[in-house]
């Protein structure tokens, strides 16, 4: 009983791709230079309203926004998400709108009060 | 066509379990009838050899104490109506002592009335107007009597339009009744007030079954009702009504002079009395005759018509029973006995007894068609079976006629016409359906080979 | 044909005997037993025993015709199938709703119907809602044997409401018997005999009446259908909304169908207390005005005087400045189609502004006890209370036009219970007849008295109604008619045989508003407006110009709130788009005093809004915030100030009459001598009332298709 639950706390994890800290890393500058190299393209392609300098910046902030992640296993799966992403860009299986979405972080904020939601057509 | 009443759905039943405890029991197996004896005839100005005024009729006996018949009491005419075994001579042969004494309800305080069914239209039928033109009197009399046996306050006597001189003959003798005391109050000095009023119809068959009668009396849209209610709860005006046939009504004061009984002996058990007959179409000599009731087809039409045209042996067939019968072809007609259960047994029916004679020279389909058309010019549209159907069989028989359809339509055609028959508010889709019903039972082969000769023909042609 | 009041022998007995039936009988429908009263027909029996006999001119609410022979049903030991929507039950019969005689005889009339109708259904008005096509599938042969021509018929012309295609007809006469009978219009009938028979005028005219829509619900068949509704949906596509019409004061029932945003028609829903199943040809048609001359953008008068589009935000701002800046010199107004939401929260918002005046268009006298006692106002007896009364007394009103459907009921009370009518005022046409007692407002006064010689028909009736019209109470002395009135219909009921139970006095309002209005405390009347004209003039959808321009000071502002751009908006500064009838969940109070729920079937069109929520937005601008948010909470408001309100589908009993009628005997003044009128007399009076209606143009085709046959020579004059 004991030693089940003992084992229980240090539970090994199973690796997805990864299985030292290094290597996650290795495979996240990969992934992202494939994207840096292909943004040319992309811009091109798809005919985007955006410069590769904003492209880029975007890339970069889309990457910071997972700095944070320590965990190796969703380092990986949001390497593989990265890479389907890139692959769906790179075969334009997306649409134009599918790629400005990057572009549009700010949704406005519902109208509270009744005034503002007639103003607003809600009311 | 006073007949129109005799598909009242009546009879079954009721009449079955009336008549026997009303009848005379008789022998009836051999015995022949006909010819009437002259001392047995009521309608004795039936041809207007003699005066139809006033005087002449009370020379032939009208008028003659009906006053002692009115002061009998209603329930001493009732009697004799139902010992004579009389039955409604409109077509539908309804029991009339029964059909009359419904009328002796308790009174609710609406007034009576007896109304003469006088618009006699259909196609063959020539009596009630030779009553009217030569013996108005009798129906005038007849209208007192009757209207004194069901307690009635007035007759409206409902005549065809086309019937003027008819019309005009019943109302002189309307008025001599009135100047001579026998009519209005007081008639025949009996105490008892009762009146008699005429209404010309504007020419509609319709009109002649008993409920479109009274909505046209009424001053509507001739059309029939839907019964129940019956005219006897709520008929002309709301009130208690009785719609009798001219010649019914007609016979009544002979038979209250001279006894139910002698009447019943006349014919055979549930059929007695005198009727008239009209024979028409080809005969040597057309006639309306009197005759008893239950005497052979073949002896009436070779007595009193001079036989058909071109021997008898010529015949092709006989409407027995004025247009809406169905029509027996010439080996029935060896047999047929003309009153009702005899001619119920050759799938027709008396009728209004007009007999129509068709020899050979008939081209029985059309005359079929056109016995269609005129029930499809005087359907009253009211109900669906009748306004369609009617239509539809007229459509298929004038293609019968030239033979332009498949066999297969004369089993289309019954089947129409039995979906007519039965399901419509009045007897009028009944009479149309039977016309057609009698025609392929009988002739069918006739059609087919038409069919045949038509499509043979226009094989060619193509 | 179809005398009204012949056919109905049969039909009454049936339904009086079911009231009063002594003794039930036991009849087998498909061999199931079932009790019901003698006289009951065969159809009936069925109907109770959970079978539908097929039929097309039976109508539970018409005469019996029993033509069209689709009803036939096998009973046993009979030798013919009967017809069972005449016949009534015998003892002990057995009746075979399913067996082969009765399937056959079905099939048979089926095929007969069908036969001379055209196979027009793809291009037929009332495909999918037709009674034919459902029964044909459900009891008609899958082939034809026809195989000659079919019969074809002109079509009549008999007004611009309802078109006619005659081939379609199955001579049902359910819409002679309907014009005859409930309509009160001897227009139709039938001519020509057996395949030849036609429905129709006979000559050509217009079928003059105020209900003769109901003639398209009731054909079974698409020989009748509605002329604006013309090939325009089917009613598959169409999605149903239940609603209530303010079209008049009776508040009918109806079904809005709509589709992509678009009222297409309105149909009657059943109320037996209230409009039975008809609806005036009004409330039906005019729904196209619903779709003109709509106020879809908040409008602002610039510095040119002309009304210019503008945002909510813009028009509210000027509305809320010009409210706060009048310091408590604010007046309201409602019109005939305010709703009561709306109507609490204007109230509420001129009262938090410090204003008095809150009046409605219509005018109801003060006098006496006024407004403060709910009997004074409403039609106490109710409307299908009618049934029961043996005496009307209208006064100043043409309830035909006024309310048709009151009117319908009257008239049926008149052929069915031997109601009788009698007419203070012009004497117009009722459809029945009705005892004219003349026009001089003085008969009042002799009534009272008991000098007239009509009073003492009153006095031996033993349930005697006084209908009041508005148009008497909006007389200068219609104070002093209404109290004498008020007193006589005291005096009346404490000689009736109804007792206490029996209400005699009755208002018949003429607009949807009025009586939820009285009931929230709004004065009747504009003369107070008048009197003291505010600095700011708030309309809620009052078009009837009860007050103009020129009765108010130039530098006062009228705000408009309303849906039609009519007189009310010509005159604003400010004006507010709101919603129809169709677009708002909203409470309207019926003549009666019955509250009813009207729902929305579409979105206001354009900006515009619903008509409490503006006035919700607008009393936060000005800084007066109404204390509600939703719905739910305006009708916590409403029931507040007037439980009743939101008790809907009742009729709450009002019944302070005796102190009605004492503070009448106060009420004095001075009796003119101007004949008593009404405003609708004829016809041409009806179709247009409001603004809605004004702005249909199938009303207006009305009006012109009156105005036509008013040449036409075979119509009796």
């Amino acid at each position: 009983m004991a030693s089940k639950l003992a084992r229980a706390g240090v539970r090994q994890v199973k690796p997805i791709l990864s299985v030292d800290h290094g290597e996650a890393r290795q495979r996240v500058l990969n992934l992202y230079k494939a994207w840096y190299r292909q943004l040319p393209y992309i811009v091109m392609d798809y005919d985007l309203p955006k410069s590769k300098e904003e492209c880029r910046a975007k890339l970069r902030e889309e990457f910071m926004k997972h700095h944070h992640v320590q965990d190796i296993r969703v380092i990986d799966m949001l390497v593989i998400k990265g890479q389907m992403e890139l692959k769906e860009t790179v075969e334009i299986w997306k649409q134009k709108h599918g790629l400005m979405a990057y572009w549009k972080d700010t949704v406005e904020p519902k109208p509270q009060g009744f005034l503002n939601k007639f103003l607003d057509g809600h009311e | 066509m006073a007949t129109l009443s005799r598909f009242a759905p009546v009879l079954r039943t009721t009449l079955n379990r009336g008549i026997s405890s009303i009848m005379v029991k008789r022998d009836s197996s051999n015995k022949v009838y006909g010819p009437l004896a002259d001392e047995d005839r009521i309608f004795t100005n039936l041809y207007g050899r003699h005066d139809w005024r006033l005087s002449g009729a009370m020379g032939r006996g009208d008028w003659y104490k009906t006053k002692e018949i009115l002061n009998k009491g209603h329930e001493w005419i009732l009697g004799e109506i139902k010992t004579s075994g009389l039955r409604g001579r409109g077509g539908a042969g309804f029991p009339t002592g029964m059909k009359w004494s419904f009328m002796n309800k308790p009174s609710d305080g609406r007034p009576k009335y007896l109304v003469v069914n006088a618009d006699e239209g259909e196609p063959g039928t020539c009596k009630d107007r030779e009553i009217m033109r030569h013996d108005p009197h009798k129906l005038v009399e007849g209208c007192l009597v009757a209207g004194r046996a069901m307690g009635a306050r007035a007759a409206y006597i409902y005549i065809r339009g086309e019937f003027y001189n008819e019309a005009s003959n019943m109302q002189v003798a309307i008025n001599e009744a009135y100047k001579a005391g026998f009519l209005g109050k007081n008639a025949c000095g009996s105490g008892y007030d009762f009146d008699v009023f005429m209404h010309r119809g504007a020419g509609a068959y319709i009109c002649g079954e008993e409920t479109a009668l009274i909505e046209s009396l009424e001053g509507k849209q001739g059309k029939p009702r839907l019964k129940p209610p019956f005219p006897a709860d709520i008929g002309v005006f709301g009130c208690p009504t009785t719609v009798a046939n001219v010649e019914t009504v007609a016979v009544a004061p002979t038979i209250c002079r001279r006894g139910g009984s002698w009447f019943a002996s006349l014919g055979r058990t549930r059929n007695s009395g005198t009727k008239l007959f009209n024979i028409s179409g080809h005969v040597n000599n057309p006639c309306t005759v009197e005759e008893e009731m239950s005497v052979p087809l073949k002896e009436l039409i070779e007595r009193h018509a001079g036989g058909v045209t071109g021997g008898w042996d010529n015949l092709l067939g006989v409407i027995p029973g004025g247009s809406s019968t169905p029509v027996i072809p010439k080996q029935v007609c060896e047999e047929a006995i003309m009153d009702f259960d005899g001619l119920v047994a050759c799938q027709t029916s008396l009728g209004t007894a007009a007999v129509i004679v068709m020899n050979k020279q008939t081209d029985i389909v059309k005359a079929i068609a056109r016995l269609i058309e005129f029930y499809k010019h005087e359907s009253c549209g009211q109900c669906t079976p009748c306004r369609e159907g009617v239509n539809w069989m007229y459509k298929i028989m004038t293609r019968f006629v030239k033979g332009d359809a498949q066999p297969e339509e004369i089993d289309a055609l019954w089947e129409v016409s039995k979906q007519i028959e039965g399901h419509t508010i009045c007897a009028l889709g009944d009479g149309a359906a039977w016309p057609v019903q009698g025609l392929i039972r009988h002739f069918r082969p006739v059609l087919e080979e038409r069919m045949a000769n038509y499509a043979a023909a226009n094989a060619v042609a193509n | 044909m179809g005398h009204p009041g012949e056919g109905l022998l049969l039909g009454m007995g049936a339904t009086r005997a079911q009231s009063s039936g002594p003794e039930k009988i036991e009849v087998f429908i498909d061999d199931q037993p079932v009790m019901v009263p003698p006289g009951t027909t065969v159809l009936q029996a069925a109907a109770e025993a959970g079978v539908e006999i097929p039929r097309f001119c039976y109508h539970e609410r018409l005469s019996v015709a029993g033509n069209c022979r689709m009803c036939l049903v096998e009973v046993e030991k009979s030798v013919k199938p009967v017809a069972a929507c005449a016949m009534p039950v015998m003892k002990g019969w057995r009746i075979k709703t399913d067996s082969d005689m009765t399937r056959k005889a079905r099939e048979g009339v089926m095929e007969f119907l069908l036969i001379n109708h055209p196979l027009d259904c793809p291009i037929c008005d009332q495909g999918g809602e037709c009674d034919l096509q459902d029964q044909s599938m459900a009891f008609g042969s899958d082939r034809s044997r026809f195989l000659d021509n079919k019969r074809a018929v002109e079509d009549k012309n008999i007004g611009p409401l309802v078109k006619t295609i005659m081939t379609r007809c199955i001579h049902c006469t359910r819409c002679v018997r309907f014009a005859s009978e409930v309509a009160g219009v001897e227009d139709l009938g039938t001519t020509g005999r057996g395949s030849d028979m036609q429905i129709g005028t006979y000559v050509e005219k217009m079928l003059m009446s105020e209900l003769s829509g109901n003639v398209i619900d009731l054909c079974p068949v698409g020989a009748l259908t509605s002329k604006p509704y013309a090939f325009t949906a089917r009613p598959w596509e169409i999605r149903r909304t239940d609603s209530v019409d303010v079209m008049d004061a009776v508040g009918s029932n109806i079904v809005v169908n709509h589709r992509t945003g678009e009222v297409l028609r309105i149909l009657p829903r059943t109320n037996e207390e209230i409009n039975e199943e008809w609806l005036s040809d009004k409330s039906r048609f005019a729904c196209d005005g619903l779709k003109r001359q709509r106020l879809v953008y908040p409008m602002v008068k610039d510095s040119s005087g002309e009304l210019r589009p503008c945002q909510w935000e813009d028009a509210l701002l000027v509305a809320g400045r010009a409210l706060a800046a009048a310091q408590g010199s604010v007046a309201a107004v409602a019109g005939g189609l305010a709703d009561a939401e709306s109507l609490v929260a204007l109230k509420d918002l001129v009262n938090k502004l410090g204003g008095e005046a809150t009046c409605t268009e219509e005018i109801f006298p003060e006098d006496g006890s006024g407004t403060d006692l709910r009997s004074s106002y409403l039609l106490n007896t109710t409307i299908a209370g009618v049934e029961e009364a043996d005496l009307v007394l209208l006064v100043g009103t043409n309830p035909r036009f006024e309310a048709p459907l009151f009117n319908a009921r009257l008239r049926k009370a008149w052929v069915h219970n031997e109601l009788d009518v009698a007419v203070l005022g012009p004497n117009v046409n009722l459809t029945y007849e009705a005892e004219h007692i003349g026009e001089d407002p003085a008969i009042i006064e002799k009534l009272l008295s008991g000098t007239h010689p009509f009073s003492q028909r009153l006095k031996a009736a033993r349930r005697p109604m006084v209908v009041v019209g508005s148009a008497l109470l909006s007389r200068p002395d219609g104070g002093l008619l209404y109290a004498r009135l008020q007193q006589l219909a005291h005096q009346l009921r404490a000689g009736c045989e109804g007792g206490a139970e029996w209400r005699v006095l009755n208002v018949l309002h003429r607009v949807a508003s009025q009586v939820a209005a009285l009931d929230l405390g709004y004065t009747p009347g504009v003369s107070k407006v008048r009197n003291a004209p505010p600095q700011v003039l708030y309309l809620l959808g009052a078009d009837e110009g009860a007050i103009t321009r020129e009765d108010l000071p130039a530098d006062c502002l009228v705000i408009y709130q309303g849906h039609h751009g009519d007189r009310g908006a010509e005159m604003a500064d400010v004006v507010l788009p709101g919603a129809a009838y169709t677009e708002k969940m909203a409470t309207y109070v019926n003549t009666e005093g019955r509250a009813q729920q009207a729902q929305a079937a579409l979105v206001p069109p354009g900006m515009a809004r619903e008509d409490w929520k503006i006035i919700r937005a607008l009393s936060e601008v000005v800084g007066a915030q109404l204390p509600y948010d939703n719905l739910a909470e305006v009708r916590d408001r409403l029931t507040e100030v007037s439980p009743n309100l939101t008790r809907y589908g009742d009729v709450e009993e009002a019944n302070y009459f005796a102190q009605a009628s004492a503070l009448a005997q106060l009420v004095k003044g001075k009796q003119e001598a101007a004949p008593i009128d009404v405003p609708q007399k004829v016809l041409e009076d009806f179709y247009m009332t409001n603004s809605v209606s004004r702005a249909s143009p199938t009303m207006a085709k009305c009006i012109a298709a009156i105005k036509k046959e008013a040449a036409n020579r075979h119509r009796d004059k």
